[in-house]
């Protein structure tokens, strides 16, 4: 028990630490507002300047800049009717409708307050659930890891981008770029073509800077000379009595935040969209039509966005498997110190897990004071013309590429990324697929090939473990459904049934 | 009932065929693994995950019958021409360029010189042509990257 909350502590009680997670949050706020840039690219550069940094102090920035930039995207939603990120396109909904009354203050103020609940809020279904789901998962066998990282897939696939078949291709395409390289079972080059260089495999993070910040850029250049509109800001800290009108709706559509988030590949764009759904459906009377500047209509995004935090960590420190783009990238930023995401995490490091939890708590703590403070300077800064953006995020992916292994060929590639990323993105495909992809391909080879072996490999035996084992029978049937609710049999039968 | 028709980009059709290609390459490639074909080897899931790919982009191709161009596009020449038009606009081309002799410009130039000389040509020319404060940003920008890169983070840069 004193171990734990030592552990818990740590963030809170060394300088070092408590440094970093501030300027995390601050840095996330900014890279999280600023159209054009996103967390996850921000996240993706900073992991190879963090390589030979201690695993503690990498976390707590990364943790700073993924709490914080879940937020921000929200105040150019607010001011600029331009979300920073997915996550806060809900937000402009209403948001934005606020700003134009001159209620932007408040709304910035109101939705501070409410996603420091929302984030704390999933920080303690992340501290309460996870020790007994990690527990849980060791009872499992490499069959159900193949079948969680499957189902897992196809939820990304079925829940991002605007068709399942392109969903699926994403991630099948991220499983093959992973895949390249030689295979740590028989040594055998595959997917090389021939190349002496690919034997070492794609490192996924030059996969992910190439689409996250090449693919961007070059997407954003169509905006070029988009000129956002200004907002006047003032009175931002909202009294207290409305922040209690609003908690009701604040803990229901923060258990949303948290349910989304912990899917695997949701994160909090989905949520938030949820709990907006939820917000318009259980609110009768709200404090303006809907999309036309109600409170509730900011609240409720807004909470979940940020609960979506804690929830996307939890399959990420249980099972490996990571909840969205970012924690897929945080993932990588584990294996790359040593560790072992999944359920051995609790016992080998335990001190991770509950360090990111205090991290993630008090992160949020650092939102509250960063949130509400210093928006006259954030009003100037977020008008940083895409002009000047634009060539500097390419440069900055080179700086990343380039330093993760000095090689300019790496460089290279992800250049070709991101020129793939950019025309994937123009016709509609999702980039956190891929990524998710890249990193949990190898994992479902490993697991797969597991599976097999255990039944010698024949495959008549492995079709039936995975009906006659209870927990692989779930599984199965989850993703039988979720493979049939996204094909024409299901509009067949609510027409049947809908006739009868 | 009338089925509801969706509309598509230009040139959206010919980019699923492309992806129907690419996955005939990476099966054939997965394929080349050896035991690709059996149940438990190193070939197996990369052919799974090729047949995936194959499944869903002949699945994209399919969903081209309910699916049609902008009303205002009338043939496949026309097409062509809004897809050039919306996708190779002179500032996306230019900066495509850019960045292709800039990462061939820094082993042979050094990253700091090409660099400075990539960020202010295209501050220059995005910014329509704002010379002095398009150097001062660069001359900035320039300073913060290597404080931050070069001192701070002690990044090795060519």
């Amino acid at each position: 028990m004193s171990d734990t909350l030592s552990f818990l502590l740590m963030a809170w009680l060394n300088p070092g630490l408590l440094g970093l997670t501030a300027l995390g949050v601050l840095a996330g706020i900014y890279i999280g507002a600023i159209p054009g840039l996103s967390v996850t690219m921000a996240v993706s550069i900073l992991i190879s300047f963090t390589f030979s940094w201690h695993i503690d102090n990498a976390l707590a920035l990364m943790v700073g800049i993924y709490v914080g930039g879940v937020y921000g995207g929200s105040r150019t939603a607010i001011l600029l009717n331009i979300p920073g990120a997915p996550s806060a396109v809900t937000t402009a909904f209403d948001g934005y409708p606020l700003a134009q009354r001159g209620e932007a203050g408040r709304a910035i103020g109101l939705s501070t307050v409410m996603s420091v609940i929302g984030g704390l809020i999933g920080v303690l279904v992340l501290a309460g659930t996870a020790p007994y789901l990690s527990g849980l998962a060791l009872q499992f066998a490499p069959r159900d890891y193949f079948l969680i990282a499957v189902l897992g897939l196809l939820l990304v696939s079925s829940l991002s981008g605007k068709s399942l078949s392109r969903g699926i291709f994403s991630v099948a395409l991220g499983g093959i770029i992973g895949l390249v390289g030689m295979d740590m079972v028989t040594a055998q080059p595959r997917l090389t073509l021939g190349q002496m260089e690919l034997l070492g495999g794609i490192h996924y993070v030059v996969v992910m800077i190439g689409l996250f910040g090449v693919a961007e850029a070059l997407y954003q250049l169509h905006n070029l000379a988009k000129v956002p509109v200004k907002q006047k800001v003032d009175k931002i800290v909202p009294p207290l009595n409305m922040v209690l009108k609003f908690l009701p709706l604040s803990v229901r559509t923060s258990v949303i935040g948290v349910i989304v988030g912990a899917l695997p590949g949701t994160g909090g764009d989905i949520a938030s969209l949820f709990a907006y759904d939820h917000a318009k459906r259980s609110v009768k009377n709200p404090t303006r039509p809907f999309g036309e500047g109600a409170y509730e209509g900011l609240v409720a995004p807004e909470t979940a966005n940020n609960a979506a935090v804690g929830g996307a960590y939890v399959p990420m420190l249980t099972l490996g498997m990571p909840g969205d783009a970012v924690t897929a990238v945080i993932i990588g930023a584990l294996v790359i110190h040593g560790l072992n995401p999944g359920p051995m995490l609790m016992i080998e490091t335990p001190h991770i897990f509950w360090f990111t939890v205090g991290n993630l708590a008090l992160a949020n703590i650092f939102l509250l004071i960063f949130g509400l403070t210093g928006i006259k300077i954030f009003s100037k800064i977020v008008e940083v013309p895409k002009a000047v953006l634009i060539p500097l995020i390419l440069v900055l992916c080179v700086v990343g590429t380039y330093s993760i292994n000095s090689n300019m060929t790496e460089v290279y590639w992800m250049l070709g990324f991101g020129i793939l990323g950019y025309w994937l993105k123009v016709f509609g495909f999702q980039m956190g697929p891929i990524i998710l992809g890249v990193i949990l391909g190898p994992l479902l080879d490993e697991s797969y090939r597991q599976a097999m072996s255990s039944v010698g490999d024949r495959g008549g035996d492995f079709l039936l473990a995975l009906v006659t084992n209870p927990l692989s029978l779930v599984l199965t049937s989850v993703i039988t459904l979720v493979l049939l609710s996204n094909t024409p049999l299901k509009g067949w039968l609510s027409r049947r049934f809908g006739r009868s | 009932m009338s089925k509801k028709i969706e509309r598509v980009q230009a040139g959206e059709k010919v980019f699923d065929w492309l992806l129907l290609l690419l996955s005939i390459g990476v099966l054939i490639e997965a394929y080349r693994i050896d035991g690709g074909l059996r149940l438990n080897s190193a070939g197996s899931f990369p052919v799974g995950l090729a047949l995936v790919m194959l499944v869903s982009s002949l699945a994209l191709i399919v969903s081209h019958r309910y699916k049609r161009r902008d009303e205002s596009i009338k043939s496949a020449l026309q097409e062509c021409q809004v897809f050039l038009s919306d996708h190779f606009r002179s500032h996306i081309v230019v900066f495509s360029i850019a960045a292709i002799i800039y990462l061939a410009a820094i082993v042979w130039a050094s990253f700091y010189i090409s660099t400075f000389i990539f960020l202010a040509a295209m501050f220059i020319y995005f910014r329509q042509g704002r010379v002095v404060s398009s150097l001062i940003i660069t001359t900035v920008a320039i300073a913060v990257i290597y404080v931050l890169f070069t001192v701070v983070f002690r990044v090795y840069l060519p």
